[in-house]
């Protein structure tokens, strides 16, 4: 297997010298199944927390307001009555001190998955009321920060300002408008925001952490060397290149291949998006010039295209510069460009490596999949803690880096999709439009289980399909790995 | 006819009756009106001595150095600034207000938009001063913009929805909304919190009862009955002089007894008055004063009886403002204000009378003196259906062959289980408490006090009472006629005297007279919150 694991070395990121510490799973839950809605659903995700305890029996209303009574010392002494402000984030450490006293953590957390719920539903339900879902923000600001407290409240904290980038953005007419933004509008905006140091950090905090990057990259990587074993000009149209660490293992691969004509030339165009604004273009043009360094160091000859779009512009083949013996790939970490514009088949691309989020995809409208998302979005944040249990801080930059966008872009789109189907995966989406499975190789598998050994038990790789491989934590998938090719000019030689 | 104005003496006189009669109560009520003790040292009494000179300004003056001195009380005057404020935009014209106050009825509008601008201002002033305070002032801006507007009242698009997966069983939804209520809900935010809170104590009482279980009918809030009687007293003058809730209707009532004393050829009757209410007491040395100023003088003998709602009677305690607390007494005090007026006062009191049981040896009347009832906010206590109680009650009524009955209820529909399901009566019981709530944080300035407390905890009680309740206007004419009784105009005199009075609240409220059946409404951002009406026998029709 030629592999790449350790082909970081180069890129030095030591600003946090982290170590990865394994630890075993703490809790396992029972899912008890019922059928009201999803909102009874919490005892089958555990993640965050430990909702058997608090499900006490559904019909049983008197344990429900006893338990309500009890824990919170009388109705009446509703924990608002002492609040200071209602949009500081400081009140917070005064709630949750009065919560530590009365109740635990895993009630809060109870509290912040019903008012997450109640303002999903108040944005979009049957009695929409933005006055409503206002007021509930306010109340999750005073309980959530993004930056100390439970998983459940730094995630609640994410949700909660995602919440109110829609309640703010619904609230000109032309919300509506911004469907052509595509599903990444927040993505960009917010990583325009971050500090590079911060972001740089935050990606090798999240390497060390959890498998989810190189998970990816790894597998895209095995794919694209077995697709190119006899190429000699290799051309990666890469959608969103970051740092380009990615691209390092790949480039060492490439050089010291035995097989195959040696040494092929690496051409890699990153597409960036005009929307993120200077900083991240400069970041690509970085990228291009460390990893023009880094092909040189190792004598793998390489070559370093930038691709700009506007915000709202399409991808359009014809912005992209093709040489004729190139194999073409295609490589999607979590970033599709508008799927509405972009036939990639025209392209005839020889691979298409796509890496996507695995949101089960639930009944019951916006609510449920804004639930789906809570639960996904738990179970990462759950995972991160269990391979770094003592580094809060490390978490909390990543969690502000990665998770937070994230979700604030997932969010985003399941908003504008409400009353639409669902547009399903990207991967669907590839194979309605006429591309074929890669099969995965052996080796390909052997790589992600030994990858997934090198972090916490909790992480789990599964085969869905012969060309896709899921990576989950615990019962919940996370992130999905998949090869596809066009079929319009069969090679023979995959 | 010669009634001078009797709505513009209402705050004085209440309070001269007070200050007169009761030297316990915290000296702050009588310093507007005795300025020369204390005007010396703060130039701002001064002021308000000035504006006393005009009558309507009178009331304003008293009413917001009541509410100012009263708030400075608890706070460490942060008022005085504000109070300022309030004088320059009150002062703009105050003699046109008073010559033109029964003419121009128009010009309300204009003179009461500044009395909004100035909540505003003393809304945000407000919000440094007390912590349990600060959630109010980001919202109640907002809430009180749209007229009937359902976007701002939130609490509804909960209370409502758990209601209704309470009376379909859907037992997650319900836990759902009883856990967001329970973050939402505050005892002391602005009206929305508030009826969350009281919403969320009613849902939760309402199923730990159904579930058979008494441990957790956990202690309401404050009420009436639990308050000392001078505390009480001072909660309830208060609230009459900065809410028309009840000063209105008890304006309207005592205009109208004026308006049959007058069609009364012999002045020499005696008055005999049954108060069947809910002002313990408040309404009426309003009424006494006016009969001093009439022609001829007041009657040689005004009689009260007051029939009492039993506090033994559950029925009863469940029923907002009915029961003041034990030992609450204001005969004693009437008494003594009617002495210092010349006026010969007889108060009876019917304690542990239900309605139900009343007759006429009880009542003791008189076929010589002028009978009037006077119901107020009281009827509702009593069953609709199965028995008929009001119709049988108001039948007694017009046994008694009154010269005339005043009728004022809440103008809503009814809660009761028979009317509709649980969540269809909860839902209206919701909207009678936002009302009181919405139009008195507005009262209140959006301020907290212990008085605000006692009143909306006691007007809470509405949600938790199981019985019957409310009944729409049509629906109580339809009931007076029916019985016998015929509806009476109100006269200029007392629709002006009761537009005069409403003139100094909140613009908010409106009076709407309605020209079909002569009931005058009481309207509060365009919601009708309560009608009154004046019935007289009727002889030619179907006499019962």
């Amino acid at each position: 297997m030629d592999m790449a694991i350790d082909g970081f070395h180069e890129l030095d990121f030591t600003i946090f010298n982290t170590t990865t510490t394994t630890t075993t799973t703490t809790t396992t839950t029972d899912s008890s199944e019922n059928d009201y809605d999803y909102a009874c659903n919490w005892n089958d995700w555990s993640p965050v927390v430990d909702w058997e305890a608090l499900s006490s029996d559904q019909n049983d209303f008197q344990d429900l307001i006893e338990s309500m009574m009890d824990t919170h010392g009388g109705l009446k002494q509703s924990p608002l009555t002492d609040q200071e402000t209602c949009n500081s984030m400081s009140t917070s450490t005064d709630t949750m001190l009065v919560d530590d006293e009365t109740s635990g953590e895993d009630l809060k957390g109870l509290r912040l998955v019903h008012l997450l719920m109640a303002a999903a539903e108040a944005l979009t339900g049957v009695n929409k009321s933005r006055e409503l879902a206002r007021v509930i923000l306010i109340r999750l600001k005073e309980l959530a920060s993004p930056h100390d407290g439970t998983n459940m409240e730094r995630l609640a904290a994410y949700f909660t300002d995602a919440l109110q980038g829609l309640l703010d953005c619904n609230g000109n007419v032309h919300g509506k408008h911004s469907v052509n933004n595509g599903p990444h509008h927040y993505h960009y905006h917010n990583r325009g925001d971050q500090h590079h140091s911060d972001v740089l950090a935050a990606f090798q905090l999240l390497q060390d952490m959890s498998p989810y990057v190189k998970f990816g990259h790894f597998t895209a990587n095995q794919s694209i060397l077995e697709a190119v074993a006899q190429d000699r000009r290799i051309h990666i149209v890469d959608f969103d290149i970051m740092e380009g660490i990615q691209w390092a293992s790949l480039m060492q691969a490439l050089a010291s291949r035995k097989d195959g004509p040696s040494t092929p030339h690496l051409r890699i165009t990153a597409l960036s998006r005009g929307g993120s604004g200077r900083k991240s273009i400069r970041t690509v043009q970085e990228t291009g010039r460390r990893l023009t360094a880094f092909a040189a160091s190792i004598g793998q000859p390489f070559s370093f295209h930038q691709c700009r779009l506007e915000s709202d512009e399409a991808f359009r083949p014809s912005s992209l510069k093709l040489v004729r013996g190139e194999a073409l790939v295609m490589n999607c970490m979590l970033h599709l460009p508008h799927s509405e514009y972009w036939s990639p088949s025209s392209l005839n691309p020889r691979l298409i490596t796509l890496v996507e989020e695995e949101v089960a995809i639930g009944e019951g409208g916006f609510v449920g999949r804004f639930m789906d998302l809570l639960h996904h979005f738990s179970a990462m944040y759950d995972s991160l803690e269990a391979g770094f249990p003592m580094q809060s801080r490390a978490r909390t930059l990543v969690e502000k880096v990665f998770l937070g966008p994230r979700i604030a872009g997932s969010l985003g789109r399941i908003y504008r999709a409400r009353g639409e189907e669902e547009n399903g995966s990207w991967g669907e989406w590839l194979a309605a439009i006429g591309f074929n499975q890669v099969n995965l190789s052996f080796a390909n598998h052997c790589q992600a289980k030994l990858l997934l050994g090198l972090f916490n038990d909790g992480y789990r790789v599964e085969e869905l399909a012969c060309n896709r491989l899921v990576l989950g934590w615990k019962s919940r998938r996370l992130l999905s790995a998949s090869v596809w090719t066009s079929n319009f000019n069969s090679d023979p030689d995959l | 006819m010669n009634i001078e104005e009797p709505e513009s003496c209402h705050g004085s006189d209440m309070l001269d009756w007070f200050v007169g009669s009761v030297p316990i109560l915290p000296s702050f009520l009588d310093d507007p009106y005795d300025a020369g003790d204390i005007s010396s040292s703060n130039p701002w009494w001064e002021k308000s001595q000035e504006i006393c000179q005009q009558p309507i300004n009178n009331i304003d003056a008293g009413t917001s150095s009541l509410v100012a001195q009263n708030d400075s009380a608890t706070s460490d005057h942060p008022q005085q600034s504000d109070s300022k404020k309030r004088k320059t935009l009150d002062d703009p014209d105050p003699k046109t207000s008073q010559n033109h106050q029964k003419r121009n009825q128009n010009r309300r509008g204009n003179f009461e938009e500044q009395d909004g601008d100035q909540a505003a201002v003393e809304e945000a002033g407000s919000g440094k001063r007390s912590s349990g305070n600060k959630r109010s002032t980001n919202k109640v801006n907002t809430n009180n913009n749209g007229n009937g507007n359902k976007e701002g009242r939130w609490a509804e698009q909960l209370l409502n929805p758990c209601a209704s997966a309470i009376t379909v069983g859907n037992f997650s939804r319900v836990q759902h909304f009883l856990y967001v209520l329970h973050e939402l809900a505050s005892p002391t935010g602005d009206a929305n919190h508030r009826l969350a809170a009281h919403g969320l104590r009613s849902l939760t009482h309402h199923l730990s009862s159904s579930a058979a279980t008494s441990s957790s009918a956990s202690t309401g809030p404050i009420n009436f009955a639990s308050t000392e009687p001078k505390f009480f007293q001072r909660s309830l003058i208060k609230f009459y002089e900065i809410s028309p809730w009840f000063a209105f209707p008890n304006n309207i009532a005592n205009g109208s007894i004026l308006q049959i004393l007058t069609q009364e050829a012999d002045h020499s009757r005696t008055l005999h008055i049954l108060d069947i209410g809910v002002s313990h007491g408040v309404q009426w040395p309003t009424l006494l004063e006016a009969l001093t100023r009439r022609s001829g003088g007041p009657p040689p003998l005004v009689r009260i009886t007051v029939i009492t709602a039993a506090a033994e009677n559950v029925q009863n305690t469940e029923t907002p403002f009915s029961i003041g607390p034990p030992g609450d007494n204001f005969s004693i005090r009437l008494l003594s204000f009617a002495k210092s007026m010349n006026i010969n006062l007889q108060i009876d009191r019917l304690d542990d009378h239900p309605l139900q049981n009343l007759n006429t040896q009880v009542i003791n009347t008189n076929p010589e003196e002028t009978l009037i009832v006077c119901a107020q906010f009281r009827l509702h206590h009593l069953n609709h259906n199965t028995p008929d109680e009001r119709t049988e009650f108001l039948r007694f009524l017009r046994s008694l062959e009154p010269k005339g009955v005043i009728l004022t209820e809440n103008n809503m529909e009814c809660s009761c289980n028979n009317c509709g399901d649980f969540a269809t009566g909860f839902s209206r019981r919701v909207e009678y408490l936002w009302r009181f709530l919405d139009s008195t944080s507005s009262a209140f300035k959006g301020r907290e006090s212990e008085e605000r407390r006692v009143m909306e905890g006691e007007a809470a009680k509405a949600l938790t009472n199981r019985y019957e309740m409310n009944e729409g206007k049509e629906k109580w004419c339809e009931r007076m006629r029916c019985v016998g009784f015929v509806g009476e105009a109100l006269g200029e005199d007392a629709t002006d005297g009761a537009r005069a009075l409403l003139r100094k609240y909140d613009s908010n409220w409106e009076m709407r007279t309605d020209e079909k059946d002569g009931c005058v409404g009481l309207w509060w951002k365009g919601q009708p919150v309560s009608f009154s009406s004046l019935w007289k026998l009727d002889l030619n029709g179907n006499d019962s």
